[in-house]
């Protein structure tokens, strides 16, 4: 018996999104057991079946974050841009 | 660290809102307060699909068989999703069934009675589900985020077996008074167990599972909750309540009612219930007679292992 974890698209377009897991021998009755239980009202536009042992996890938070700060990559950093443009119009008030 | 102090940081992680996924390291107590518990609401969806499933045959029209079938089915596919948790916790599901047609494993009080009418469905889809949905909609907010996960689903469905319920309730009240006191006479019988579904009102600090953040909300909080929502939607369509001490205290803010016989709850909950043999009679049966298909799914490995 194997775990094959499942991943649902709600509708064309949407992500995968991790739903849960069913237990089969094999990938036939994978897909049966997925669709009786992850689409039995017609939930999805697509499934994946995913062998457990196939995924490649990273849990530590530690390891995700980036070593450094990097503020630069991010949008909240240039929120400095209003206050320069208020700075620029009122240096260009003066000018006229 | 010392082991202790590994778990007492745990403790204190998952109180501050820490989510805990299956693969993450636990405390041995919260890996086994949580197959319990998760192993007695997965053994209380299969056995809850017995009682209704007698009334398949007997259900008044194609419309409400094609329903309970669909209901019947729904609450199979969670115990399904249920089992799932239970497994990669570390309990197979062979010792989960063993234990559960033995009677040493427990399902939920509600399901240790019989069905005498087409009332009971109603009743139970309706209030049974009511009161299901509130306690699994405190478990969105479990610690372990696998079954918070599973939870979502299950709601989403329990809410439609819910309208499943209360439309045959209120199709009823509108017919015959015959029909009507069908439903009285079902609400007579079931309001005990439902006023029992939340178990008894065990003061909030000493109740482990919420300590260890299982589950997020007291027994006496979820039933003071279901009577908030209910018992105005019960009394409003004609049915009345048989528990002549059940009132809103205002200065208490709270409901009161008929003292509640907790003995007989716990006896019921260890199989002395008036159908509980019947049930597991049925279950152990049904899961005799299907041996012959685990086995031809698993090649007999499972079964031989």
């Amino acid at each position: 018996m194997q775990i094959y974890e499942v991943f649902r698209q709600e509708r064309e377009g949407d992500p995968m999104v991790h739903v849960g897991n069913v237990q089969a021998p094999g990938d036939d009755l994978a897909r049966q057991y997925a669709r009786e239980v992850y689409s039995r009202r017609g939930e999805a536009t697509r499934l994946w079946l995913v062998p457990r042992a196939a995924i490649e996890e990273i849990g530590d938070a530690y390891f995700l974050r980036p070593p450094i700060e990097r503020s630069y990559r991010m949008g909240e950093a240039y929120r400095v841009t209003v206050q320069k443009r208020r700075q620029l119009a009122q240096e260009g008030a003066h000018e006229s | 660290m010392t082991e202790e102090q590994r778990v007492e940081e745990f403790k204190r992680a998952v109180q501050a809102g820490r989510k805990v996924e299956a693969g993450d390291w636990m405390p041995d107590e919260y890996r086994q307060r949580l197959i319990r518990f998760i192993e007695m609401h997965a053994n209380s969806e299969i056995m809850g699909a017995l009682p209704e499933r007698d009334w398949i045959l007997r259900a008044p029209t194609l419309q409400r068989k094609l329903a309970v079938t669909a209901k019947i089915q729904d609450e199979v596919g969670h115990a399904q999703l249920l089992y799932r948790l239970v497994e990669d916790l570390g309990k197979p599901r062979e010792q989960i069934f063993a234990d559960l047609i033995s009677g040493k494993s427990k399902f939920h009080n509600v399901f240790h009675y019989p069905t005498r009418s087409w009332g009971d469905v109603g009743v139970i889809a309706w209030l049974v589900d009511a009161a299901a949905v509130i306690s699994q909609s405190a478990l969105l907010k479990s610690s372990y985020a696998p079954y918070a996960r599973t939870m979502r689903r299950i709601c989403w469905e329990e809410a439609f077996h819910l309208k499943h319920g209360e439309d045959i309730v209120l199709t009823a009240m509108m017919g015959t008074a015959k029909q009507r006191a069908m439903m009285q006479e079902a609400l007579e019988r079931w309001w005990e167990p439902l006023m029992m579904f939340y178990g008894p009102p065990t003061p909030p600090e000493q109740d482990k599972d919420l300590a260890w953040g299982i589950k997020s909300r007291a027994n006496e909080d979820l039933r003071q909750d279901f009577l908030t929502k209910y018992v105005p939607r019960i009394r409003e369509i004609g049915l009345r309540i048989p528990d002549p001490k059940l009132r809103f205290d205002e200065s208490a803010g709270r409901w009161v009612y008929s003292d509640i016989d907790w003995d007989k709850l716990v006896a019921v909950a260890r199989g002395n219930g008036p159908a509980s043999q019947q049930r597991l009679g049925f279950r152990r049966l049904s899961y005799e007679e299907t041996a012959w298909v685990r086995e031809a799914i698993t090649g007999g490995a499972e079964l031989v292992a």
